[in-house]
């Protein structure tokens, strides 16, 4: 279990690091590393070129401007836990970290890797999807703002990003209303056999807007369905339900040796409830 | 600590110091100068004949030393052979290389030594064979079908072994009677699963070879077990005489059992370093370990019991289809034919059958894991005590009582052929169920049931025969290896002592315990007494080593040693104090004269002393200070306990939750309780892997789905519960202090109790949990399958 | 392959040494420095026995190349000792019987420092949420968090 060989380039600036990804064909970004390293020494992954971008100094910054929440791409995802923007300005995504790894893995790990990874198991694809997040990616070309649905909806393992493509930023509208995150794994810390991220806005009436993810199926999905049967609803445990029956039934569900496509539609009707009882509750409390 | 009363103290380790400040010596620490480094090439498939292998790429790259494949190796290099020969059971051995064939993922094909091991894995890649897919069969009991494919040709079917215990005991008395069973007022009958799952030691195998050209020698550093064994068998698989080999076994990362059988790669760094004349050094990586060491438990049980509608037993009787894997490794069938012999526990089961079959698979080789089947057979008494009390409608604990064998009834010749020696059962069940507060926790559970809350409460006791063995007895069962223990304990001029075992410590901390047992019955120091392992060249032959739970029998080794030092030791102080010898005494390090202790003593120090000047020896005595004893324990020990684990089960998910985990344990008396504790709690965590996490998945192919540690799932901090140990100690009658062997009892009942608890808890469904590992996705079926 | 010259700050001292861009720091620390405390139990992540702290941050040492830690100060389990003085972690270790055959340990060590630092005063089931990235396959953890507890209490009594 020995990495093949490569070259390994560490660039200083962005322009640098997508030239490097311009004009090597067959080259990696190295962040966190904390995916990519274990696959290169599996020889799962064998990249002719690393491209090294923790020395890149200007990506690692967490900032709330604006009711946005912008994130480097090389900021830890440990500083995420600690970070008082996103504790307060996204606390949905501070609570799904708690979830990812463990310290250590998380010292290292960064949330822009983990959604160029887009393991269908990870937390951070269907959370920011909950939350509407969307990326900054550059290329030699230029750069484009990706919804983070388009970027990993739908993708297992890979994303709608070009080989020389770099994610650069993550930026996260503040959350408004409510969150709910649960998640089931077969022990502390690995990733997820099933998970559900949901942020729920309330307005007198009831719910006046939900967004849902879930992970651990083929991809990373937004459940419209339960969006749809929630919205409009007063929230009480029988839209609850209604909400949750339908995102079992659209989760694109997978078999592994963690589990069927049955049991995991099951977890994800389990799970719904749980996130949406806790989205509801700290919508009421908004 | 000032005492010289070491055998029962919580002493702190000596291997501590080391390990603490990350100075132990494991096999991958060891770089001799000019080493060179092994990566092997493994079948990627279950069952293919190979065609060709071409090699000729690998041969010639940069930094690329050898490649071995199989027309490289020497003609006179012989396969490891099986250890445990049981009459009627298939030959096989341990090749180097795959012979025309791979018949698991895993086995290796080819190996290449070069300067680095990145090295040698990109040669790797450049190895080219042509493989011609066989079918495979992954199931044990296809394996048996008529047509199924034949793995080893030369067998002519699958079966490695079909043996019967026919419910003779060791005083060759048969109760079996096939009538009591149609005639019972009661029958049971049930089908168990256990998963395949292994000990996974942190630290993986490896091994350095170093051929010396001009002495003729071969030293090989090493994690086996059994040291003196391996090398028996490497010097005639490598064609030198013993002499010639020499194994160094450093500090081990764990060792279950796994590490004691012996290795392909054993031979192919020992074949490379002969031919190349440098330190070949081989460690496998995680993946190799978990497709290459020895895989084990896996079985299929069919049960049935017979009971008088009182919870009575009449009869057990059963097959056990033993899903062996590709080929028989060092131990042969030997787990699953502890299974049958385990079967019986505690109780009082005469009339007892029992059809122990093995089945080659297309699957990673099984042999040694701590237990050594023993656990699968606890598994399958316990689950069958619990369906036969669902049945009768009788409360767990009580049929238990109804059945056990009583302190009196010892020596308890079971009817599998073992001897119980002794214990006290029914007084282990009693203070189990009174520290889980047995009775408040089942009027506790109906309340909850009431709330949703599904707890569970399940029991399992256990024996466990320890302290191997007699070796007429190994004889007997056609173990071609001794069961004896053997120590030298030699008294320096200074009067201080070491002790030399072939005993390989794996963590359980062996030396400790030697040092505790000599010091005491010396009356010294603990800090006065060194302990020598982990050298064949210095310490006593063993054909056995450290497995089988037999701390016990080297801890007699070494008292009968330290009595033969201390009975030369009066003799020489009976010229020194001018007395007779009779009327001297031996105690805390002196030899005085009895009842003028104060006045007229002389040390150990000033005893040794003389010993080695030699000036005045009693006649007929040599110089020096030193004895040697190999002690062949005249039966097994017995080691007893029960468990009781409560747990919730979350029906929507299927998880499980534990509430509480009670042990009592009776090892006899404690050498040292700290140590005892440590092996109890690491031996139910690793049940606890086997019994809710742990396995190796194939898929119909053959193919390995769990090569990593995000697949294989091993237990972790929050996976494992907090225990509560209790003990009860019933002396073994003949050993000297009466221990026993210990460190495997963890392991036995944890995957019964669990079941038993998730079954208890889901009563109301009808679910029965006859499957290991209970895995959340597995359960939730189950509880469906029972609600629709 | 080209090999390139890497300097670590390791337990306080600089080192260089040669080494291929692929080569892990596990691998370095290990086979290049001499430091063998550092074990490998997976190479891939899980187990935690490779565990290092990284400019005082706890890491996996397997999922890093040792070029990335090019000028990095690295803390081994060798370098916890101070004037011959151990680390109270390490003494609690073999006080509470936190170890058996010590594969897991320096690593379990380096972790529940680590933990302490965040959580000076830690509840055993916040021990056990905490330290789970690291597998211990003999002690069954129990001994294992009775040690960290230990340490706590024995680091919190000196600095009070």
């Amino acid at each position: 279990m020995k990495p093949a060989a490569f070259e390994y380039h560490a660039p200083e600036s962005v322009d640098d690091a997508v030239g490097l990804l311009s004009g090597h064909e067959d080259a990696k970004v190295l962040a966190g590393g904390q995916s990519l390293v274990p696959m290169m020494s599996f020889r799962l992954a064998r990249p002719a070129g690393i491209v090294d971008i923790n020395g890149i100094s200007d990506l690692d910054y967490i900032r709330c401007e604006d009711g946005v929440v912008r994130i480097g791409a090389t900021a830890r995802q440990s500083a995420l836990e600690e970070s008082g923007e996103v504790t307060g300005c996204a606390p949905l995504l501070a609570e799904a970290t708690g979830h990812v790894g463990h310290r250590a893995i998380r010292n290292r790990g960064t949330l822009a890797g983990s959604l160029a990874h887009n393991d269908p198991a990870s937390e951070y694809p269907a959370v920011l999807m909950a939350l509407g997040a969307s990326v900054t990616a550059v290329s030699s070309g230029g750069s484009r703002v990706l919804s983070v649905e388009d970027l990993a909806g739908g993708h297992f393992l890979s994303t709608a990003l070009g080989s020389d493509e770099l994610i650069t930023e993550v930026s996260v509208p503040a959350q408004s209303g409510g969150h709910g995150f649960a998640e089931f794994s077969r022990r502390h810390g690995d990733f997820a056999v099933a998970g559900v991220a949901a942020v729920v806005s309330m307005n007198g009436s009831g719910v006046e807007s939900a967004s849902i993810a879930a992970f651990g199926g083929t991809s990373p999905a937004r459940l419209d369905e339960a969006e749809t049967a929630l919205v409009g609803s007063d929230g009480g445990s029988s839209a609850v339900a209604e909400a949750a029956a339908r995102a079992a039934s659209q989760f694109p569900a997978t078999d592994d040796i963690h589990g069927s496509a049955d049991y995991r539609r099951a977890l994800i009707d389990v799970l719904t409830r749980q996130a949406l009882q806790q989205a509801i509750a700290g919508a009421q409390e908004v | 600590m000032t005492t010289t009363e070491w055998i029962g103290a919580r002493a702190p380790r000596r291997e501590d110091p080391a390990l603490i400040r990350g100075r132990g010596r494991y096999v991958a620490d060891i770089n001799l100068p000019g080493t060179l480094h092994m990566a092997i090439l493994r079948s990627p498939m279950g069952h293919a004949s190979i065609n060709s292998i071409d090699a000729s790429e690998a041969r010639t790259m940069d930094g690329v030393h050898m490649v071995i494949t199989p027309d490289d190796i020497p003609d006179h290099i012989t396969q490891f052979p099986v250890v445990w020969r049981l009459p009627g059971q298939k030959d096989s051995g341990i090749p180097a290389l795959a012979e025309g064939k791979v018949r698991y993922v895993g086995e290796p094909v080819a190996a290449v030594v070069a300067d680095s091991r990145y090295a040698a894995e990109d040669a790797l890649d450049a190895i080219d064979v042509d493989y011609e897919t066989l079918d495979p069969v992954t199931d044990p009991e296809a394996a048996l079908e008529e047509g199924a494919p034949v793995i080893n040709e030369d067998w002519g079917d699958n079966v490695a072994i079909h043996h019967v215990f026919a419910g003779y005991n060791a005083l060759g008395e048969c109760h079996y009677d096939a009538e009591a069973f149609d005639n019972a007022e009661v029958t049971v009958r049930g089908r168990l699963k256990i998963g395949r799952h292994s000990g996974i030691p942190l630290e993986t195998r490896g091994i350095v070879a170093d051929w010396d050209e001009i002495h003729g020698r071969l030293t090989v550093h090493s994690e086996s077990q059994v040291a003196h064994l391996f090398r028996t068998e490497l010097a005639a698989s490598l064609g030198l005489p013993e002499t010639a080999v020499r194994v160094l076994t450093p500090n081990m990362g764990g060792g279950f059992g796994n590490k004691w059988d012996r290795y392909p790669e054993d031979l192919l760094v020992s074949i490379a370093s002969m031919e190349l004349g440098r330190p070949v050094k081989w460690i496998a990586d995680r993946r190799e370990g978990l497709m290459s060491t020895v895989h084990g438990r896996a079985q299929v049980q069919e049960w049935e019991m017979a009971l008088q509608s009182d919870g009575t037993i009449l009869g057990l009787r059963g097959k056990v289809i033993n899903d062996l894997g590709a080929h028989l490794h060092s131990v042969g069938i030997g787990p699953a034919w502890v299974t049958g012999a385990a079967a019986p526990n505690q109780y009082k089961i005469a009339n007892y059958y029992c059809n122990v079959i093995a089945a080659a698979t297309n699957k990673t080789p099984a042999s040694t894991f701590r237990g050594f089947g023993g656990p699968e057979g606890i598994f399958g008494a316990e689950r069958m005590m619990d369906k036969a009390a669902k049945r009768l409608g009788m409360d767990p604990a009580e049929i238990r009582r109804k059945n056990m064998i009583q302190p009196d009834q010892f020596p308890w010749f079971n009817a599998a052929g073992a001897v119980y020696d002794s214990g006290n059962f029914p007084a282990c069940l009693e203070k189990a169920l009174e520290a889980a507060d047995y009775d408040r926790v089942r009027a506790e559970q109906k309340e909850l049931r009431e709330q949703g809350v599904y707890r569970g409460i399940g029991i399992s006791s256990y024996i466990h025969v320890s302290g191997f063995g007699p070796s007429p007895i190994l004889g007997y069962l056609s173990y071609y290896t001794g069961g004896y223990e053997g120590s030298t304990v030699k008294v320096d001029p200074n009067g201080k002592a070491t002790v030399y075992t072939g005993m390989i410590p794996m963590g359980q901390g062996t030396e400790t315990t030697l040092a505790q047992v000599a010091a005491h019955h010396l009356g010294i120091d603990m800090a006065d007494v060194r302990v020598v392992w982990g050298d064949t060249d210095q310490t006593p032959y063993t054909g056995f080593g450290s497995a089988g739970s037999r701390s016990n029998v080297a801890a007699v080794a070494v008292i009968r040693a330290v009595e033969e030092i201390k009975a030369k030791a009066v003799r020489i102080g009976a010229g020194m104090l001018e007395a007779d010898a009779e009327d001297l005494e031996y105690a805390d390090g002196m030899v005085s004269v009895k009842g003028a202790e104060e006045m007229r003593s002389v040390s150990l120090a000033q005893v040794a002393q003389q010993a080695y000047w030699a000036h005045a020896l009693p006649e007929g005595d040599q110089p020096f200070l030193e004895a040697t004893y190999v002690y062949d324990p005249p039966n097994f020990t017995t080691a007893s306990g029960c468990h009781v684990v409560v747990l919730d089960v979350d029906t929507n998910t299927g998880r499980i939750t534990f509430r509480n985990y009670v042990i009592v344990d009776d090892c006899g008396p404690v050498i040292n309780p700290l140590l005892v504790e440590g092996q109890i709690h690491g031996g139910v965590a690793q049940a606890l892997g086997g019994a809710l996490l742990e396995e190796f998945v194939y898929d119909d192919e053959g193919q390995l789905l769990t090569t990593s540690f995000m697949d294989y799932l091993l237990p972790s901090f929050t996976d494992v519960p907090d225990m509560e140990i209790h003990h009860v100690v019933t002396p073994s009658p003949h050993t000297d202090g009466g221990f026993k062997g210990m460190g495997e009892a963890g392991t036995f009942p944890p995957g019964a109790a669990v079941a038993n608890a998730v079954t208890d808890a889901l009563s109301h469904l009808g679910v029965e949990a006859d499957e290991l590992p209970i895995t959340p996705s597995r359960l939730w079926s189950l509880i469906q399958e029972a609600t629709r | 392959m080209a090999q390139v010259a890497i300097t670590l700050n390791v337990n306080g001292r600089n080192q260089t040494t040669l080494a291929e861009p692929r080569e892990i720091l596990a691998d370095v620390l290990r086979d290049r420095l001499g430091l063998t405390g550092t074990h490998l139990g997976c190479e891939h992540g899980v187990c935690g026995a490779c565990t290092v702290l990284l400019d005082g941050e706890m890491v996996r040492s397997c999922l890093l190349f040792a070029v990335q830690a090019q000028g990095a100060e690295i803390t081994t389990i060798e370098g916890l000792e101070e004037n011959g003085e151990l680390h109270p972690m390490q003494k609690a270790f073999s006080e509470y019987h936190g170890l058996q055959c010590g594969f897991c340990t320096p690593g379990m060590i380096l972790a529940g420092i680590d933990l302490l630092k965040r959580n000076p005063d830690p509840t055993a089931e916040e021990v056990r949420d905490d330290m789970g990235g690291n597998v211990c396959r003999c002690t069954g953890y129990q001994k294992i968090v009775e040690s960290v507890l230990g340490a706590a209490r024995e680091m919190n009594e000196v600095t009070s």
